[in-house]
């Protein structure tokens, strides 16, 4: 099977510091691997199989050996569309991307809780299904795609026809980061570029509150007493 | 080296660390049509650096012509403010002067914009930047320094340029530098307070675009070895305490407490009010002038920057970052040369000291050798500071009584301070000679 993996397809938000005017200023962040891209790398890679395709999609400004750097053999990227606030334009800059690329079973895209329109409006763009929060996935024999997916405490198993679009959850770090070696051989790859017109934004963020501060406690004195008085603290927040 | 090992390595020259030194080392080197391979930690390059500081960027116009127009620096800085800070009083020496605009002599700037900036320069030189890596050993065979690993990862080259800062363990891992004794070691801790840029030019009585730098000693510090400084960004004030880690250590002082005192002093805080808390941070600052560097060079390795422990504070200014700039020009020529030569030994090498000995940064790290031990003399942050404003309180505090000379009104302060005429004479003489 053919399956796409989308990376680097946003800013990190621990980049962005909101003013006190409600402003958000971004500095120079640039578009960066989620900590969800791992995995939907991961998904992409079980669905395509062992003599499948897995073809690495990015747009911006960031980094686009990152997905040859992990094994991937094609990497596309369109660097004109940069972040944009409006999430249904970001899916629609992707969806242009992915019909560039040709016939593909699925497209998996990170589950990222910062921007949670982009998959579902990636699937609307393109007419496909769309499953989030997506843990694992394998391929069935009679060729569809089973996915498990986290449900409260339950494990959800759910087959799935092709074409669809994906949204993956990491369940940690990722397991090994490619080395500098990798890194290296991979920057001197070919990256395909693709044209992509950014589309207009419907929507635009106007404010964004500051996260509320919960002041923080120094306990001081010797570290005996320190300890204690964490304990005694903990014990009124009810914690411990 | 023989030319087997020649043709085994993976890149003419590695560079650990991508801040000003081992940016502008990579660049010139990339610019000569070396391969290199430029390492850094952070997870861009400047990610990692506090902050930022009063940059004496003549140096760079030699790498990049045109660097203050084309590279992000903050403001140009033409006014210098010696401040002796007291509790209720301050007196300063406040010099300002158009010449410095043109040709610009120092910038503000933030390491965060700046080092990015300093990287994509390299990148485009053709130089592989390198992001994300921690080099965490050399590669030595028979003495002779052959690569870097990170992690799984070995890789090999001609020549490794340690550009790794203060706390270089690529240095120490070559033998090149014992462990800092404390006195030679100072903790910076830093706030940058955003403000509007009108607010920051009437607040500092600034042209359109220039800034401001103030050394200020004595009561920021409360009597510990160091200062505070406070410069002028577009739209930020960095402020903080350099604070000597022995003296620290040996009153029981707090640095973030001398450091929350100095933003609040009541001859600072108008500066700030209203301004926005943006960064806070601590960083070690290497102080000991030239008494910290054992070598420079070894087989198949040169050290530069800061790593190499050239940084000095002067008490009127703080420098570090033309310094590694200064020596990254004298390690790319030698380590040029090295490799047209295809000798990487320390005779070839060698050239690194010795232009480096040649040009500005061993003469000025010659000339200030005495500055550390100065500035170790507590008589500096203590005493001066309400001497010298019991002078000035006795020239302009007309209480009616009859003036006397200024001569006088001097003798008079310093009977009543604790600072001795053959005190004053020594430090006369040595910060003359200091600095
Ligand atoms: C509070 C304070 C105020 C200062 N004010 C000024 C000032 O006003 N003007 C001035 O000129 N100087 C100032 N300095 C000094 C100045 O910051 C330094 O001298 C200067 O940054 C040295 O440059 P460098 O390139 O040698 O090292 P650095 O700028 O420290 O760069 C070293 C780089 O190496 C990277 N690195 C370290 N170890 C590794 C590793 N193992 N693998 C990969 N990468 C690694 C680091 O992440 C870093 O990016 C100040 C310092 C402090 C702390």
């Amino acid at each position: 099977m053919k399956a796409i993996v989308i990376y680097k397809w946003a800013r990190a938000t621990a980049s962005a510091r909101v003013r006190e005017s409600g402003e958000v200023d971004w500095g120079a962040a640039k578009m960066t691997a989620g900590d969800d891209d791992p995995a939907a790398l991961d998904v992409a890679k079980a669905i395509a199989g062992a003599d499948g395709d897995v073809v690495g999609l990015t747009i911006g400004d960031g980094e686009a050996a990152w997905a040859l750097a992990r094994g991937v053999a094609t990497a596309f990227t369109a660097p004109q569309v940069g972040p944009l606030a409006d999430e249904s334009a970001t899916a629609g800059a992707l969806a242009q991307a992915v019909r560039q690329l040709g016939e593909v079973d699925a497209v998996v895209i990170g589950d990222d809780p910062a921007h949670p329109g982009v998959a579902p409006a990636l699937a609307a763009h393109l007419g496909w299904p769309v499953v989030l929060a997506v843990g694992s996935a394998a391929l069935s024999g009679d060729g569809r795609v089973v996915i498990t997916r986290k449900a409260g405490a339950e494990v959800e198993t759910i087959s799935l026809v092709t074409p669809v679009v994906l949204g993956a959850v990491a369940a940690g770090e990722e397991a090994r980061p490619p080395g500098m070696m990798e890194t290296i051989k991979a920057r001197k790859k070919p990256i395909g570029e693709l044209s992509v017109a950014a589309p207009a934004e419907a929507v635009t963020s106007t404010q964004t509150r500051r996260p509320a501060r919960s002041g923080a406690k120094l306990l001081g004195g010797e570290p005996a007493e320190a300890a204690a008085a964490l304990v005694t603290e903990l014990r009124g927040d009810g914690l411990l | 080296m023989t030319a087997d090992a020649d043709a085994d390595v993976d890149f003419d020259v590695i560079v650990v660390g991508a801040g000003v030194a081992g940016c502008v080392s990579a660049f010139q080197l990339a610019t000569a049509g070396r391969g290199v391979l430029l390492v850094e930690r952070g997870a861009e390059p400047g990610a990692k650096a506090l902050s930022g500081g009063v940059f004496y960027c003549r140096v760079m116009e030699q790498v990049f012509p045109g660097f203050v127009e084309a590279a992000p620096v903050e403001r140009v800085i033409t006014r210098n403010c010696l401040s002796f800070l007291n509790p209720s009083s301050f007196v300063n020496i406040d010099y300002g002067d158009q010449r410095l605009a043109s040709p610009v002599n120092a910038v503000s700037v933030l390491r965060a914009k700046l080092d990015a900036w300093l990287a994509e320069q390299c990148e485009s030189a053709g130089a592989m930047v390198m992001p994300g890596f921690r080099v965490d050993r050399l590669l030595i065979e028979d003495g002779q320094v052959r690569g870097i690993g990170a992690g799984e990862d070995e890789l090999r080259c001609k020549v490794v340029i340690a550009a790794d800062g203060v706390n270089s363990f690529v240095s120490r891992d070559a033998g090149l530098r014992s462990k800092d004794r404390t006195n030679h070691l100072a903790v910076g801790v830093k706030s940058v307070i955003g403000l509007d840029r009108a607010v920051i030019e009437d607040r500092f009585n600034l042209e359109d675009g220039q800034g401001a730098a103030y050394a200020v000693v004595g009561d920021c510090t409360k009597g510990v070895g160091g200062g505070g400084f406070m410069y002028t960004n577009l739209e930020s004030v960095s402020i903080g305490v350099v604070l000597r880690l022995d003296d620290l250590k040996r009153r029981g002082a707090s640095a973030t407490d001398l450091h929350d005192g100095f933003l609040n002093h009541r001859f600072v805080a108008p500066f700030l009010k209203g301004g926005e808390l943006l960064e806070y941070g601590a960083h070690l600052v290497a102080e000991g002038g030239l008494a910290m560097i054992r070598d420079l060079v070894k087989p198949g390795l040169v050290v530069i920057g800061e790593a190499a422990g050239l940084a000095l504070n002067t008490g009127l200014t703080v420098r570090g970052m033309d310094l590694a700039a200064g020596s990254a020009i004298a390690a790319a020529r030698a380590v040029d040369g090295a490799l047209e030569a295809g000798d990487y030994s320390p005779a070839t090498l060698g050239e690194y000291r010795q232009s480096l000995q040649e040009c500005f940064v061993g003469r000025d790290m010659e000339t200030f050798r005495r500055a550390p031990a100065f500035l170790e003399g507590t008589r500096m942050f203590n005493d001066y500071g309400p001497l010298l404003a019991d002078v000035f309180h006795g020239v302009y505090n007309l209480d009616l009584r009859p003036r006397r000379h200024l001569l006088k009104t001097a003798r008079a302060a310093l009977r009543s301070s604790p600072v001795g005429w053959l005190d004053l004479a020594r430090d006369g003489w040595n910060a003359l000679r200091a600095l």
